[in-house]
């Protein structure tokens, strides 16, 4: 209903205003969950900036009040979505008193969790991001890192660690973006708890044996399925 | 492989059949691609670049490709057909698993080191071609799968490894060379072949294995 003109007072209520800093956060995270589905739904290259205001309901003027083009809001896009899991799986890991292969696996169960909970900015961050230029690639790579130190404990366990490949933990989480983002290229994020326990098995065998690894893969298949 | 080593067509009445000049400008506009995303960059390089490099005009592009990534995709086309053939010559008269799959990776990673800039074009520039070049490239990906499957058969063991086994060993062996080729270091791919070898045999050999034949590949 439009106020008469010079009877703005009798306008019903609206929403509680809301200050200025809330509505430009709101903003941005509209651009970037909007920018998050289209890349995920067509690669970062075919989508257009005219697409992701369209899709985050705002005008081309708000959009370059936040960023300048699309690439910087598909950087800010990774740096959120990388900031938000590696933090969950960090805390999986130091939460998880048990052994270092427990904490794995809980590092692991919680990557899989945030994976699956955020598909499409999941999909930005393993999968786009190795495509959308050497800034968003050096991103990739170093989300990668922070993964390391918390299998190179690992070493420790393992009696030829003087041995073990020093590329093994970038190498393997490798392995594991590359199995998550088959999945999630083939639209099967809620089919990732399945993977769990296989995954971490490849995980886990470099550094404790095979035998070891089974039976740990075994015991988080146990609880999947309890 | 470039468009200055296959030499122009000669002039005038060559005596070519039309296939074969058609075949040779094919040839030329996939060899004028690859040398201008080397220079450049996939993103960077412009239809005008390609035919430049090729030496052949607009039209003949436009004739062997609807666009730029399709070239792109018969570049990458070329040198997967060729990988294929260096490991299939490779592994021939190789009797066992594991010498096939060091033998394979051998191949692989000395064509690659020797061939820096396809190397490039066929790790990292792929990546960022469009999406039906990242459809082919994991397509291609997985065409190592079914030949890492055979190492099952070594042991009883291999028969009880999870079904995503072959695709996360992979997965790994992409992100370590690309991380080599990206770091411009496509030159030492070499250097990797016994954690390349080691990371391929583990889950079937066992560690220690594993390890001693990655060690003697070296």
């Amino acid at each position: 209903m439009r106020a008469l003109p010079g009877k703005a007072s009798r306008q019903p209520p609206g929403p509680e205003p809301v200050s200025r800093d809330a509505a430009a956060a709101d903003q941005r995270r509209r651009i970037l969950a909007a920018t998050a589905e289209l890349i995920a739904e067509r690669g970062y290259q075919e989508t257009t900036m005219e697409e992701i205001v369209r899709r985050a309901k705002v005008g081309y003027a708000t959009f370059y009040k936040h960023y300048p083009d699309k690439e910087a809001a598909f950087l800010a896009l990774l740096d959120a979505a990388t900031d938000r899991t590696v933090g969950r799986v960090e805390d999986a890991y130091q939460r998880e008193e048990g052994p270092w292969a427990d904490r794995v696996g809980a590092a692991l169960g919680a990557l899989f969790e945030d994976v699956a909970a955020h598909p499409a900015a999941a999909r930005a961050a393993l999968v786009e991001a190795v495509a959308a230029g050497p800034e968003a690639a050096a991103k990739h790579e170093a989300a990668l890192k922070q993964l390391a130190p918390l299998l190179r404990p690992g070493r420790e366990l393992n009696p030829r660690q003087a041995e073990l490949p020093e590329s093994l933990e970038e190498t393997l989480a490798g392995g594991i973006v590359w199995v998550l983002g088959q999945r999630l290229i083939a639209g099967e994020a809620d089919k990732l708890r399945g993977l769990l326990p296989e995954t971490l098995e490849f995980v886990l065998r470099p550094y404790i044996g095979e035998d070891e690894a089974a039976r740990e893969a075994g015991e988080v298949a146990d609880a999947i399925s309890a | 492989m470039s468009a200055e080593e296959l030499g122009p067509l000669p002039a005038g009445r060559h005596g070519y059949s039309r296939e074969q000049v058609a075949h040779h400008q094919r040839e030329r506009l996939i060899a004028g691609l690859a040398e201008a995303v080397a220079e450049k960059g996939y993103a960077a390089v412009t239809l005008t670049d390609i035919v430049k490099q090729a030496k052949v005009s607009r039209r003949v592009f436009y004739a062997n490709f609807e666009s730029k990534e399709q070239c792109f995709l018969a570049a990458f086309e070329v040198v997967v057909g060729h990988l294929h053939e260096l490991v299939a010559e490779a592994v021939e008269g190789v009797d066992d698993w594991p010498q096939q799959a060091i033998a394979a990776t051998r191949a692989t990673l000395g064509f690659l080191a020797s061939e820096p800039d396809l190397a490039r074009l066929c790790l990292v520039e792929s990546r960022g071609a469009g999406p039906a070049v990242a459809a082919r490239f994991n397509e291609a990906v997985g065409e190592m799968v079914p030949l890492l499957r055979q190492g099952r058969a070594q042991r009883p063991e291999g028969e009880r490894l999870p079904d995503s086994t072959e695709d996360s060993t992979v997965g790994s062996l992409v992100s370590l060379l690309h991380r080599k080729v990206a770091a411009g270091e496509a030159e030492q791919l070499e250097d990797l072949l016994p954690d390349c070898a080691e990371l391929v045999l583990l889950p079937y050999l066992g560690p220690a294995e594993a390890a001693r034949l990655a060690r003697e590949a070296a």
